[in-house]
This record gives C-alpha cells, sequence and structure tokens, in this order.
C-alpha cells in the first residue's frame, strides 16, 4: 500500500499544470533538437541545460529528463529518414530503419519505434520505482570508504563499458578530476589550480565545460566539411503497421526492453550499449537473420525499445546512490547540484515528492513522446530540409546566453572557448569526452570522501578492503580491469562495439 | 619518416598522450605552491599531484606505445570553422557586459555564420535580425538574464 501511495504522491506532483507544461516543453524541445541531423541527445541536452536553470528544482529536473527523451527519440527519426544518426544509440536504428524507409515503410518503422519506446520507457519507470527504495535504503549505510570505492567502480566500469580506448578514458577521468578541483579547497580554504584568477574561486561551472566539450566543439566538427547530407526518405507511408509487422516485433520489443533495463543500471551503460546489444540479441535468435541490414523491423523494434529502457533505468544509479553512469547522467547531477539537491540515497528519504514526482513525469514524458511524434511526424520531415547553415547560429547563441546566464559574465563564455578547443582537439584525439565530464562531477565527492575515510582510519589505506561494500565493489573493479588484459575478452569487446566504429 | 620504421605511429593517439602529459604538467606547475600532507591529513595539494602525476603516466604510456603501433593518420581535419567560432564567441564573451546584448548577439551571429563554407549574405542578415530580435524578447525580457540591451 505505501507503494501505492508514494506513486499517488508522485503523480500529483506530476500532474500540476506547470510540471505537465514543463514535461511537455522539455519533450517537445528535446525532440526539435535531437531531430537535427549530426546532434545527438548528449549535446542537445548540454545546449538546453541552461534554460531549465530558471525553473523550480522538480520543473527543471522534469523538463530536462523530457529533453532526454525528446532528444533521443528525435534522433531515431533522424537515423530512420536521413540515415543519420545523431549518436552512437541511434546508429543501430539507422541499420534497419533506413532501409524499411527506402522500401516505403518509414512510417511503419516510426511507429513502431514510438510505441516499442513506450511500452520500455513504462517498463522501466516501474523498475525505477521498485528498484529506488530498496537500493537507496541499502545505500544509507554506506560511508566514506564505501563511496570512495563506489566512485572507483563507477568511474573505472564507464570507460570499461564504453566504447573506445579504456586507458585514454581513464586519462580522461584524470584529467576531469583535476578540473573538478579548481577553486577553493573547503578543507584548507587555500586556492587551487585558479592561476591566480578570482573568476574561478568558485570553481569551473559544469556548464561550461558541457557546453564547450559536447555544444562548441560538435558544431565546430559539423561545420568541417560539407554538410554531409543523407537522402531524405519522405515518403513516410503508412503510419499503422501491419499485421505482420507487428507480429515479428512485439517479441523483439519485449526482448530490448528486458535487455535495456539491465544493462541500463550498469555504469557506462545506458542507451548506446543496450541498443547495440538488442541488435545482436534479436539477429541471433532470429528465423531470418539474414534480413537484418536489408529492413527487419524486429531490427527497429528491439534496439529502439533497448535504448529507451536503458535511457530510463540509468536514472536508477544515479538517484538512489548519487553516482552518475553516463555523460547526460553526469549534466543531471549538476542541474541538481545547481538547484540545491544533493542526488544520493537522503533524496528518496528527504524530498519525496522530488523523486516520486520525477519518476511519474517519466512515464507521463514518454506518453507525450508518442503524441508528439506520430501525430506531428511531417512537421519534423520539413525541419529535416532545413540546411545547418541556419540552424547552427540560433543553437551558437542559445550556448552563449545559456552559459551567460548562469552567472551573469562573460567570463564563462570565454572560457567555453577553452573547452571548445580542447573538445575539438580531443575528438582529433579520438578521446572520449563523456567521462572527463563524469570525473568532474564526480571528483568533489570523490576527495571529500577520500579525506573522510582515510582521516579516520589515520591514513591506513587497509579500511577500504576492510568494510565488506568497499571490498567487493574494489574486486569487482580489480576484476574488470584483469578482464581486460585477457586476450579473449579484449577481443569481444571490440568486436561488440566495432560496429559503432564507423 | 624517419628510418626505417616508416609504416608505424598512431597520430591520434600520440596527440592525446601529449595533450595528456601537457595538462598534467600545467596542473602540477599550477598546484607547487600547495601544501601535500599526509594520507591522514591531506593537503590541498595532495590529490591534485597525486591525479596530475597519473595523468602524465598515462599520457606518457599512450605516447610510448603510440609510437610502435601500426600507422594512422589523423582525420582530414578543416581549422577554419574552429577559429571562426573562436572568435565570435570570443567577442561576445568580451562584449556582453558592457556593450549589451544586441550589439554582442550581432557579431556572434554574423560573425559565427561565416563558419559556414556555403553561408549567404542575404540569409544572415535575415536570421540575425531575426534571432537577435526573438533572444531579446525570450533571454532579457521573458526569462530576465541579467544584461544590458543597448551599450548605453
Amino acid at each position: 500500500m505505501a507503494f501505492l501511495d508514494v506513486l499517488m504522491l508522485g503523480f500529483s506532483e506530476a500532474f500540476t499544470p506547470t510540471n505537465l507544461f514543463f514535461c511537455f516543453v522539455g519533450a517537445l524541445l528535446g525532440t526539435l533538437i535531437g531531430v537535427l541531423p549530426g546532434i545527438g541527445p548528449t549535446a542537445t541536452v548540454a545546449i538546453l541545460l541552461p534554460v531549465t536553470f530558471f525553473l523550480p528544482p522538480l520543473g527543471a529536473l522534469i523538463m530536462l529528463a523530457g529533453i532526454f527523451y525528446g532528444a533521443q527519440y528525435g534522433g531515431s527519426t533522424t537515423a530512420i529518414l536521413v540515415n543519420l544518426p545523431g549518436e552512437a544509440s541511434a546508429v543501430v536504428t539507422a541499420i534497419d530503419g533506413y532501409q524499411m524507409a527506402r522500401k516505403g515503410r518509414a512510417g511503419a518503422a516510426l511507429a513502431i519505434a514510438a510505441l516499442g519506446s513506450f511500452f520500455a520507457g513504462t517498463v522501466a519507470t516501474i523498475g525505477l520505482a521498485v528498484a529506488g527504495p530498496t537500493l537507496s535504503s541499502f545505500a544509507l549505510s554506506f560511508g566514506p570508504a564505501e563511496y570512495v570505492s563506489l566512485c572507483i567502480f563507477g568511474l573505472l566500469a564507464a570507460t570499461i563499458l564504453a566504447h573506445g580506448s579504456v586507458i585514454k578514458a581513464i586519462g580522461m577521468v584524470c584529467l576531469g578530476l583535476v578540473l573538478g578541483m579548481v577553486g577553493i579547497d573547503v578543507n584548507s580554504g587555500s586556492t587551487r589550480l585558479t592561476f591566480g584568477s578570482t573568476e574561478l574561486y568558485d570553481g569551473i561551472d559544469f556548464v561550461v565545460i558541457a557546453v564547450g566539450l559536447f555544444g562548441v566543439a560538435e558544431i565546430a566538427s559539423n561545420l568541417e566539411f560539407k554538410e554531409a547530407r543523407g537522402v531524405l526518405q519522405s515518403t513516410i507511408g503508412r503510419l499503422w503497421p501491419t499485421k505482420q509487422e507487428f507480429k515479428e516485433s512485439w517479441g523483439a520489443v519485449l526482448r530490448g526492453t528486458g535487455v535495456g533495463t539491465i544493462l541500463g543500471v550498469l555504469p557506462g551503460g545506458g542507451a548506446t550499449l543496450s541498443a547495440f546489444s538488442a541488435y545482436s540479441v534479436e539477429k541471433k535468435i532470429s528465423k531470418t537473420p539474414e534480413k537484418f541490414g536489408h529492413g527487419a523491423i524486429a531490427g527497429v523494434a528491439g534496439p529502439e525499445a533497448a535504448n529507451n529502457a536503458g535511457a530510463q533505468s540509468s536514472f536508477i544509479p544515479l538517484l538512489t546512490l548519487g553516482i552518475p553512469s553516463n555523460s547526460i547522467m553526469a549534466m543531471m547531477l549538476g542541474a541538481m547540484t545547481i538547484h540545491g539537491i544533493t542526488p544520493g540515497p537522503s533524496v528518496i528519504q528527504n524530498q519525496p515528492e522530488l523523486f516520486w514526482g520525477l519518476v511519474a513525469s517519466m512515464w507521463i514524458g514518454n506518453a507525450m513522446l508518442l503524441v508528439i511524434n506520430l501525430p506531428l511526424i511531417g512537421v519534423w520531415v520539413r525541419l529535416l530540409k532545413v540546411p545547418y547553415r541556419l540552424l547552427y547560429p540560433a543553437i551558437l547563441l542559445f550556448c552563449c546566453i545559456g552559459v551567460y546566464s548562469v552567472n551573469n559574465r562573460g567570463f564563462d563564455v570565454a572560457l567555453v572557448i577553452l573547452f571548445g578547443v580542447l573538445g575539438y582537439v580531443l575528438r582529433k584525439a579520438k578521446c572520449e569526452a563523456g567521462p572527463l565530464l563524469l570525473g568532474f562531477v564526480l571528483g568533489p565527492l570523490l576527495e571529500t570522501n577520500l579525506r573522510r575515510a582515510l582521516l579516520l582510519s589515520q591514513g591506513d589505506p587497509l579500511v577500504f578492503v576492510e568494510r565488506p561494500i568497499s571490498a567487493v565493489l574494489l574486486l569487482i573493479t580489480a576484476g574488470m580491469l584483469l578482464t581486460l588484459i585477457l586476450p579473449a575478452i579484449r577481443k569481444g569487446r571490440k568486436e561488440a562495439f566495432e560496429a559503432s566504429e564507423d | 619518416m624517419s628510418g626505417s620504421s616508416t609504416a608505424k605511429r598512431d597520430f591520434p593517439d600520440i596527440l592525446a598522450g601529449g595533450v595528456m602529459i601537457g595538462l598534467g604538467a600545467l596542473g602540477l606547475w599550477a598546484g607547487r605552491d600547495l601544501q601535500f600532507g599526509s594520507a591522514a591529513m591531506m593537503g590541498a595539494g595532495f590529490l591534485p599531484d597525486v591525479i596530475c602525476g597519473m595523468l602524465i603516466a598515462i599520457g606518457a604510456y599512450v605516447l610510448i606505445k603510440a609510437l610502435g603501433k601500426a600507422y594512422e593518420p589523423f582525420d582530414e581535419s578543416n581549422f577554419k570553422p574552429l577559429i571562426i567560432l573562436v572568435v565570435a564567441i570570443a567577442g561576445f564573451a568580451f562584449m556582453s557586459e558592457t556593450l549589451g546584448f544586441i550589439v554582442s548577439t550581432i557579431w556572434l551571429l554574423v560573425i559565427g555564420s561565416l563558419a559556414d563554407q556555403e553561408s549567404r549574405w542575404r540569409e544572415i542578415a535575415i536570421s540575425t535580425v531575426l534571432l537577435t530580435i526573438f533572444g531579446a524578447l525570450v533571454f532579457i525580457y521573458g526569462l530576465g538574464v541579467q544584461m544590458p540591451i543597448l551599450p548605453f
């Protein structure tokens, strides 16, 4: 009964007219920007992040979550219609989705993607509602040592499960940790790494880093060469899937939901890993694997359900443990911090209306996406025809004003340049910027707890292995690192991500 | 080009290693005056130094490995858009507080639009006017961002 009570509390929070409005605006804005070719969910969230700072805390989180799903779904639309996935999570959707579009079945692909995503979102939201309280009451017993191990586990697991070179990703985590230390040290009051600039005493604002690394760098590399225009398949065809298509896809949706919900919880998991795994599952168990790559609807339904479920369940570690599992969750954490909320196990206890309101709004947001996307598909198709040269100046303006508005100063905008250039150089060096952002937001948590733990143990590092939960976490981390050295698993990891490399 | 091993060197990795070593060294230098302390009583410089050290070590590892890896060139690059964007944003950053929203936004949009090779003056003019009006209404009047509208 208690479960129903809190769920009712959540819905009563989420169903207020203003929160419904924020949810709707978020989903709409997210779709609007996410549908633009070349701009994925991470960049969309980074660009729109400052807009939410003007709202009350719950409203801001609801809107951000809406932006996130909107961007994700908008990205799938682009992938299906023009074969230009905005982010890795939509790459698999493009494979079969675009082939369906070429056969005049774009409508069915979009509808299945939307319905599958809605179903998956519903299941994963229930998962969050069930797992949240359990996990967070478990996490309440965590002391400093456990938090240190949890941070290390989260950061390293995120680098291993994400694609790209692990050692470079660990380097990026370190860089993020260092950036997180800029400013006044809370313990001693001395200024660190500020290069004598008083503007840096409060540290680098994380919006600056997010907009620079993901917004400006993204625009700069999109503009490098003449627009890579896919051929837009403008005949959408009948929206409603045929009976045969339904029959082929419902199993895939179910499996995709399962895969996504579980993988989304893992650090570094989330949408991308879920989508890739779901696609290979579908291909493996299909009776007609040769159809995949030529417009198999199961190849759209599975990954789409999985990436939405994964996107949803990646909120679980953030809201219960305070540990973000990917760069989008890192931005959610940053947004919460700006509103004075410390994500973690105490949120459910102390601010139940916030937690349950967000959970309820996730479900509402998914339902809204269905309404925004299917009837309005004509609008999005028209938007796809607008050339990039007309769109990016608007995005640039959003980035600059957004960053300016955080502290009302031009200094932050100037800092964005630094991170924009850094982001561009990192792209050339084939380094992922995601781990950097994770390190940046987790840095303060890691440092505070590390200091506290070692202070309590009088400098004895054994404290991390003497406490059972901490020891288990470190053991798993060590195990993961070991497996990387074993050649067989390294090969398997490489294969799993091969499709995303190109 | 030097000598026998022509078909080696992973250039993106060399750059990655270089960036990590450089930034790690910069961090160590910037934090040179901070107190290090001990594990039990960490000073402000303890973690910055340790992590910068790790960053340099990882960078060195990546760099050395890269020298022996199979040849991999940089992706084709065109720095012009990036440079133009930097100029556009820098102008906005320095003008926004003093000269106000309208001047800095027009600068940002006009210069920023030049970053695309296919830009056309007519389009730039129209979109700049529309976006400036839209931005002033939404951000300055609507959301109340603290930025003057005009220079005076």
